[in-house]
């Protein structure tokens, strides 16, 4: 964890971590006998679902609960399908997990599935959502939404992680060409890619717009991106996807291309792992790996009272159970001691002014807390701008008086939207 | 596999390890120099005096956590520092009902009534400071509180024989270097200014005040008090005397830059610096007080919360969809 310097005239510098310039072999996480797969949508008892436990699934098999179901899954293995729950998520949205027996045993060979791809952005949604690095597929094969900027990010959002400028540097000629699938398959003019500066390497793109990013935290967020390198303000509550601005993951550029080249997908997922000491590993796991398989592989010990976290320490989340599995988009899983645990308190705001400080959005935290403190919803996002903030953690990492600001926030913002779909 | 029970909490994880026992803790640290130096000056009588300050202002905090069967709050430090403050801006001589009547006031009215840390509109040590100079102003006289002592250096008040014997008969009795050094009478903390300053820098260096509020209060009083003897220098007092006697100084550092009641915006801090500064000299000048900090301050803490509206567009804010 990075404290607090001695003198702090300056605001405190949360720096991206950069790959090693010549970093090892990923470390292969062998298949699991038993893999676990969420697919986005709850089970309704109501109604028939199309997989039933006891089934056999294919490697490569699109997995959907019910005939008009729009969310799918795609089995990295062939196997059987043992078991099939609710899952619910910190916010208390529900999912549903599925678990498969892996009857191929280690063999990686199999055969998957032949997908008929056109270069539609249509059929790739049919197929591709899983990949490794989730393509943001279904958000551009929207009708009522229009991209028209694509930007390619090779640098991680949250702190800790490597894994997209790995694959960035190891895979650059792959993300070049699937930077050119995606061209072709999604017909946006404009086509960005982030680089953080220092990253060593050829920034020679045909036709795509590369943007150096600062090494200073946040600066690789997708509104930050926007100001600083698009000359976009992103309006306060809206996505990028509202103004026109699609974000997608070097891994996830990577795996489109390989995807059209094989006509079948992949599964592999490389991820960063950090363990307690911040030791650093760099794995490839094949998604619905549950986590405690990783830790085994490294001899990580997980106590009572520790914390996986999952997507970095200032944005991710903390999962309930080592079962938890490789998720398409999970950049980065580390693991917090009990001993090393910061506590938070429920202590009033004292006024500091750090928060107000170090928000790169100039919300004005010190005065929005209070509102939330008190559930007043609607009076903290008409006048003290809740919906403005990019959700970046800054504020409850500075705060003095260790409220957590970033936690009301987020209620905040749940609470609010629920507020407005009942009106 | 094992079935261990984990932490799940939302994010950021990570936190830089700072808390307000830790501030309070600094905030203490940085009064050293000028304690010190202000014990040495006036002896016994002046260690007694921030004693039973500092911890009378604790004993009201945990009586009235009791009373009101609340937690324990006392162990953040932060009626430490308010008893301390309060026991700087006090005589070495004042009498002890005197020091537990002005904390009472301080820690009590000031601070826990409002709902305790970071409620309190006020600075409680000036609310205190308040309430004991207009209940028991003779105490407050300081050419009369240091009567038994004697100095090697003018035993005279000096923005009191500023006010009272004008800008001529203080010209000479008090040198800058004796204002800087400390060698002048006034309260137990106020009078070293050096040592002021090194602890502010202190403070302002570790991030736990903002240098927005003491810079443009010492340009306030520097700038008013300048505008002042340039119109009239036969009726009134240059910067240098203004800034390094009375409360000027511990004004800048630790009285102003309290938390709550302060602003956090940059343009708020800076105004709020200011105009407290401004009013200082007004009062001094112009006003029947000879130091009219505590008064100066406490009239900007009521401006505070009008003034810190002042702020940047949020992100994102009135922007149309485009």
């Amino acid at each position: 964890m990075i404290k607090r310097s001695f003198f702090t005239l300056s605001q405190p510098m949360l720096n991206y971590d950069l790959v090693e310039p010549d970093p090892k072999e990923l470390e292969s996480i062998p298949i699991p006998p038993n893999l676990i797969l969420l697919l986005n949508e709850p089970i309704d008892s109501t109604r028939p679902p199309l997989i039933k436990k006891g089934a056999a699934v294919e490697k490569g098999e699109k997995l959907c609960l019910y005939n008009d179901s729009t969310e799918y899954t795609i089995s990295p293995v062939t196997g059987t399908l043992t078991f099939i729950d609710t899952y619910s998520d910190d916010f208390g949205n529900t999912s549903t997990y599925l678990v498969i027996k892996n009857d191929q045993g280690q063999t990686t060979k199999t055969d998957s599935a032949i997908y008929d791809l056109k270069d539609d952005i249509a059929s790739a949604d049919q197929y591709l959502r899983t990949l490794p690095g989730a393509p943001p597929l279904k958000l551009l094969a929207k009708d009522d939404v229009k991209i028209n900027t694509i930007v390619i990010t090779c640098a991680d959002t949250d702190l800790l992680s490597t894994t997209n400028q790995y694959v960035t540097l190891k895979f650059l000629d792959e993300v070049k060409q699937g930077a050119k699938v995606l061209k072709r398959i999604t017909h946006v003019p404009n086509l960005c890619i982030t680089i953080p500066e220092g990253l060593n390497i050829k920034e020679e793109f045909d036709s795509i717009k590369v943007f150096k990013t600062a090494l200073k935290y946040p600066s690789n967020l997708p509104a930050i991106i926007l100001k600083d390198h698009l000359n976009m303000i992103l309006p306060a509550g809206k996505k990028p996807e509202d103004i026109g601005v699609c974000f997608i993951s070097a891994e996830a550029v990577v795996s489109l291309g390989r995807a059209y080249k094989t006509k079948s997908a992949d599964f592999e997922k490389i991820l960063t792992v950090i363990g307690k000491q911040g030791t650093r590993y760099r794995v490839k796991a094949t998604i619905g790996t549950p986590l405690h398989k990783i830790f085994k592989a490294f001899s990580i010990l997980v106590n009572d009272q520790d914390r996986i976290i999952i997507g970095g320490p200032m944005m991710g989340f903390s999962t309930y159970t080592h079962l938890h599995p490789v998720q398409p988009d999970m950049d980065i899983v580390m693991i917090q001691g009990r001993d090393i645990l910061p506590e938070i308190s429920d202590y009033p705001c004292v006024n500091c002014g750090n928060c107000l400080r170090i928000c790169p959005a100039n919300v004005p935290v010190n005065i929005l807390v209070r509102y939330l403190e008190a559930d007043l919803y609607e009076e903290a996002d008409d006048k003290y701008d809740l919906s403005s903030c990019i959700e970046c953690g800054l504020c409850a990492y500075v705060c003095t008086a260790k409220i957590p600001l970033f936690q009301y926030i987020r209620l905040g913002k749940h609470e609010l939207l629920k507020l407005r779909a009942e009106v | 596999m094992n079935n261990n029970k984990l932490t799940v909490s939302h994010a950021p994880f990570w936190h830089d390890g700072d808390s307000l026992f830790k501030m309070n803790l600094n905030i203490m640290i940085a009064t050293l120099p000028a304690i010190i130096f202000g014990i040495i000056q006036f002896g016994a009588p002046a260690v007694g005096v921030l004693a039973l300050s500092l911890s009378s202002a604790m004993a009201w905090e945990l009586i009235i956590n009791v009373l009101s069967k609340k937690k324990i709050t006392i162990g953040d430090l932060d009626s430490a520092v308010i008893g301390l403050v309060f026991g700087m801006m006090l005589p070495a001589t004042s009498p002890w009902w005197l020091v537990i009547t002005g904390t009472f006031v301080a820690v009590v009215i000031g601070k826990m009534i409002f709902g305790g840390v970071g409620a309190n509109p006020f600075n409680p040590a000036l609310v205190g400071m308040a309430f004991l100079m207009l209940s028991w102003k003779v105490f407050f006289d300081f050419d009369a509180a240091y009567i038994n002592y004697e100095f090697n250096f003018t035993a005279l008040a000096p923005l009191a024989a500023l006010k009272f014997q004008g800008v001529d008969a203080v010209a000479d009795l008090f040198p800058l270097s004796d204002l800087i050094m400390g060698r002048q009478v006034g309260a137990i903390g106020s009078t070293f200014g050096l040592g002021l300053i090194i602890g502010g820098i202190y403070l302002i260096l570790r991030g736990y005040i903002r240098w927005e509020i003491p810079a443009s209060f010492i340009a306030g009083i520097i700038v008013t008090a300048l505008c002042f003897s340039m119109a009239k220098p036969d009726t009134y007092a240059g910067p240098m005397l203004h800034l390094f006697s009375g409360y000027t100084l511990i004004g800048a550092f630790f009285l102003a830059t309290e938390n709550s009641s302060s602003p956090a915006n940059r343009i708020p801090m800076l105004l709020y610096g200011f105009f407290a500064a401004v009013m200082i000299i007004l009062m001094r000048n112009i006003g029947a007080y000879a130091d009219g900090t505590v008064l100066a301050i406490l009239l900007l803490n009521l401006v505070n919360p009008l003034i810190d509206t002042i702020r940047p567009k949020a992100l994102g804010k009135g922007i149309s969809n485009a």
